[in-house]
């Protein structure tokens, strides 16, 4: 190297000195201690690295690409489009990020072993259900900043454009507040009462009847009686029967008796909250079907809407999905915007039933008192429900939610 | 792309490394110059062009400073033209939305909002590209004399996105004559599966902590709040020591040597020791190229305190384009000088307790400018880590840190240097590669679930 000037104002240290030489020996010093006593043991995590990613690269490579996960109820991410445009807008990069995700080969086993991890790490509840005592997976509560009041109050504006209309709300509480003594130690509070107790005296103030289930399914539940799944957020059969008598006191008729029933179990039933846990060594359960021998094809009609589609079926119970992991959907055919039941052996008139999922299995007892109940989905139904008792004249409107999801719910807002 | 995704580590990576050994000596750098582009390009897709325009006018520049040595009013004016560009780019696209907003405080100006998205790794490459031209002047770096090596140099994916600095008079002969070879390559997977652990299993969670206890301080009390602000501090650190050491675990495995980053800097005593530990790259930096061309403390002491205050307004400012990164760097700035011509003597007799326990606190209170650019919410998260008037630990924050304790305490050793002292006494011996690959594969295997798990995402309201 040729001599340069000495730049002593900069940088007083610089003398006579070649770059390149100090970056060589710093190169040259910064390999640090080998162990050669090992012998060639020592480049094993370098073997194990490359093998593990080498092997799920190819196996993503070649690996069947599935188009729908029913564990998570979605359809998976596609090869994204690979036009230029798309490359250039990074909207390819980020498809192809969620597709290689969608696909990674053995995803679900990959979940499954995150959330014990996490279990084990103490953190029961990270992908929001608790593991709890006899196996029960429970979602964690809903925050206390919800919808409350504001589904309330569209509630009680709904009632005052039916003036005329008696109309009873019902709300299954949650499970873990039912279910208390088996959550883990550390949970977060399940505030039912403050919100059960808000419910009645707002409702008592507007002209429309409460039934508190509460006390009922904190007595059933003493004596054993399952009243949620252990593997889904709703309801059992048994526990929408004993809400159902609940209702018919309330509604001054009278339920129809249990044992006239034919009870059949199905088992092999895995629910949402088995889906969102991960948690995928719990045992899967079984879920039960009350059908009352008198029903036929004859006196059983179920209209279900669904947009501009309308079809007609005889049976409120839809055997198909029982081939399923998740059988809930067998009580009538899972969400629609509009479900109408027709029983004409039924003593009453029409009742209108505003609703989530929790009256699926709920609505077929409803129909042994009633010869139309009309079940209206407000996430799906984009009518004027008012509109609609005016039409329907019905001796009863029943709202009737899941307390989590009412508090939860963004679109019952628009029963006005 | 991240170093902590699926895609990365089981299609970009792989590939890479596939093609990297396979085409021989010749290409590597023309495929590392390439796949650069390709890894900087897969988020930032037209940004690219911006970078390559930054490495061909940098490129140009020292080779202007180089051919113009003896000249020194043109080797002068070509540093000056080059510096001006650079920071100039990186205030037009870092600090426009920062610089419009202040002057529209003013009643009588009404300037539109540019939309202007911040470019990934803008100012880790610009300070790279800087310190090259800067060190060519000084004959503290060889010219280079290839635009492929200068390009690969400036790109390089390891340390383009997060850090470290590296800078070129560093890597110079690297460029070259690097050698690969497999005691380089599993140094770098072991550090790299450091790095992935300190980000994957540690950092990740530490941020689900974070983010569950700062959606509102008030809910917390005093104790959760605490609790939150600890979570962050360790949610940054381990995010960020993580990333520097992927950076050299990939650069090891592609025959690079970068310097270290962070030196452990929870252990530190002083302020003044915590900064010699922290993103030791950005330190330097500012020091070789601010303070010490400023001045540094050879003219007097008044001058000395202005120049301190200069680089830690110009540190904060460089972490973000919002005020309170500046107040950050001068909160720093400012203790420094306190800690320099007034505590010094004075914390050097106190018990080492007692200096850690000065220096976490400063350290933490200092996070918490960090996070909260909404000057708002920084008061009254500064009001809640002092007053009870919201509770003192609230059933919400008090379940989500017992949920999460485990993990705090696992983050609180795996900042210290337990870990590595054990494992330097055990180096030597002759079984420790099965500690060393026990290690690795446990990473690699629950980092792999928790990132696929990130992705599971179950979506239950639509046909159930």
């Amino acid at each position: 190297m040729k001599k340069r000037e000495k730049e002593t104002m900069e940088n007083p240290l610089n003398e006579e000195k070649d770059p390149m030489e100090l970056s060589k020996k710093f190169y040259e010093n910064s390999m640090g201690y080998v162990n050669k006593n090992s012998g060639a043991m020592r480049f094993l995590p370098s073997l194990l690295f490359i093998g593990f990613v080498f092997v799920m690269s190819v196996w993503f490579i070649f690996g069947e690409k599935a188009e729908y996960s029913s564990s998570e109820k979605r359809y998976l991410q596609k090869f994204p489009e690979t036009t230029f445009s798309k490359i250039a807008d990074g909207t390819f990069s980020e498809n192809f990020e969620k597709y290689f995700a969608d696909h990674f080969p053995n995803r679900n086993f990959w979940v499954g072993f995150d959330a014990y991890y996490n279990l084990e790490l103490g953190n029961n509840g990270a992908n929001g259900v608790y593991y709890c005592k006899g196996d029960y997976l429970i979602n964690k509560p809903v925050p206390e900043i919800n919808n409350l009041e504001k589904n309330i109050k569209a509630v009680t504006d709904f009632k005052k454009l039916i003036p005329n209309t008696p109309m009873t709300v019902l709300f299954a509480p949650s499970t873990g507040y039912i279910i208390n003594d088996a959550l883990p130690k550390v949970h977060d509070t399940y505030n039912d009462d403050s919100y059960f107790d808000y419910a009645q005296k707002t409702l008592a103030e507007n002209q429309t009847a409460f039934v508190d289930l509460r006390q009922t399914f904190k007595d059933a539940y003493q004596q054993h009686i399952k009243l949620y799944y252990r593997t889904d957020h709703h309801w059992t059969t048994s526990g929408a029967y004993i809400a159902y008598t609940k209702l018919c006191e309330q509604l001054g008729i009278t339920p129809f008796p249990k044992n006239q029933f034919t009870a059949q179990n199905y088992d092999g039933f895995y629910g949402t909250t088995y889906s969102t846990s991960g948690f995928w060594n719990i045992p899967p359960e079984s879920i039960q079907v009350r059908t009352n021998p008198a029903n036929s094809e004859n006196n059983i009609t179920v209209t279900i809407t669904e947009g501009t589609k309308t079809n007609e079926y005889h049976s409120l119970y839809f055997y198909n999905h029982l081939e399923e992991d998740d059988k809930y959907p067998v009580f009538l055919d899972g969400n629609h915007p509009l479900t109408t039941i027709q029983n004409t052996n039924a003593q009453n008139g029409t009742i209108i039933l505003i609703k989530d999922s929790f009256s699926h299995c709920f609505a077929p007892f409803l129909a042994e008192n009633y010869r139309k109940v009309i079940l209206v989905d407000m996430r799906y139904y984009k009518q004027n429900v008012s509109q609609m008792v005016a039409v329907e004249q019905p001796e009863q409107v029943v709202v009737l939610y899941g307390i989590d999801n009412f508090l939860t719910d963004t679109d019952i807002v628009w029963l006005g | 792309m991240v170093f902590s995704s699926l895609v990365f580590l089981f299609a970009y990576l792989t590939l890479t490394l596939l093609v990297y050994y396979t085409i021989g000596y010749k290409f590597r750098n023309i495929f590392l110059f390439f796949i650069n582009l390709v890894f900087y390009g897969w988020g930032e897709p037209l940004l690219v062009f911006l970078m390559v325009f930054n490495i061909f006018f940098n490129y140009l520049g020292g080779w202007l400073v180089d051919k113009y040595r003896t000249n020194q009013k043109k080797k002068k004016l070509f540093l000056i033209l080059t510096c001006v560009l650079d920071i100039g780019i990186l205030a037009v696209f870092k600090y426009t939305n920062m610089i419009t907003e202040t002057l529209n405080m003013l009643p009588f100006l009404s300037i539109p909002k540019v939309d202007i998205s911040l470019p990934i790794g803008i100012s880790f490459y610009t300070f790279q590209t800087m310190s090259y031209v800067i060190d060519v002047y000084r004959n503290d770096a060889p010219v280079s004399k290839n635009f492929i090596n200068f390009g690969t140099y400036v790109a390089l994916f390891p340390q383009l996105i997060a850090g470290p600095i590296v800078r070129y008079r560093d890597v110079a002969y690297q460029l070259e004559h690097r050698t690969e070879t497999l005691d380089r390559f599993t140094k770098g997977v072991k550090i790299f599966c450091v790095g992935l652990g300190k980000k994957v299993l540690i950092a990740n969670q530490m941020g689900s902590l974070t983010t569950a206890l700062f959606e509102s301080t008030h809910q917390n009390g005093l104790l959760g709040t605490w609790v939150g602000i600890i979570a962050y501090t360790f949610q940054i650190y381990f995010d960020f020591s993580g990333y520097s050491d992927m950076a050299c675990g990939l650069g090891n495995m592609f025959g690079f040597e970068f310097l270290k980053n962070f030196n452990y800097p929870y252990i530190a005593t002083s302020i003044t020791d915590f900064w010699r530990r922290w993103h030791i790259s950005l330190s330097t930096w500012f020091k070789e190229y601010v303070y010490i061309p400023l001045g540094g403390n050879r003219k007097g002491v008044k001058r000395q305190i202005i120049n301190l205050l200069i680089v830690w307004g110009l540190t904060g400012l460089w972490h973000g384009a919002s005020y309170n990164f500046i107040f950050w760097g001068l909160y720093y700035g400012i203790l420094l000088i306190i800690e320099k011509f007034v505590l010094k003597k004075f914390l050097d007799k106190l018990p080492k307790v007692l200096q850690h326990i000065y220096t976490m606190f400063i350290v933490i209170i200092g996070w918490g400018l960090f996070y909260f650019t909404d000057v708002k919410q920084l008061f009254e998260f500064l009001g809640n880590l002092f007053n009870v008037s919201n509770g003192f630990f609230s059933e919400y924050s008090f379940n989500f840190t017992m949920n999460y304790l485990p993990m705090m305490c696992i983050a609180l050793i795996a900042s210290t240097p337990l870990g590595a002292t054990l494992y330097q006494k055990l180096s030597r011996t002759r079984y420790i590669w099965i500690a060393e690959t026990v290690f690795c594969g446990i990473v690699l295997f629950v980092s792999t679930a928790s990132l696929v798990n990130q992705s599971y995402n179950p979506f239950l309201y639509f046909r159930f």
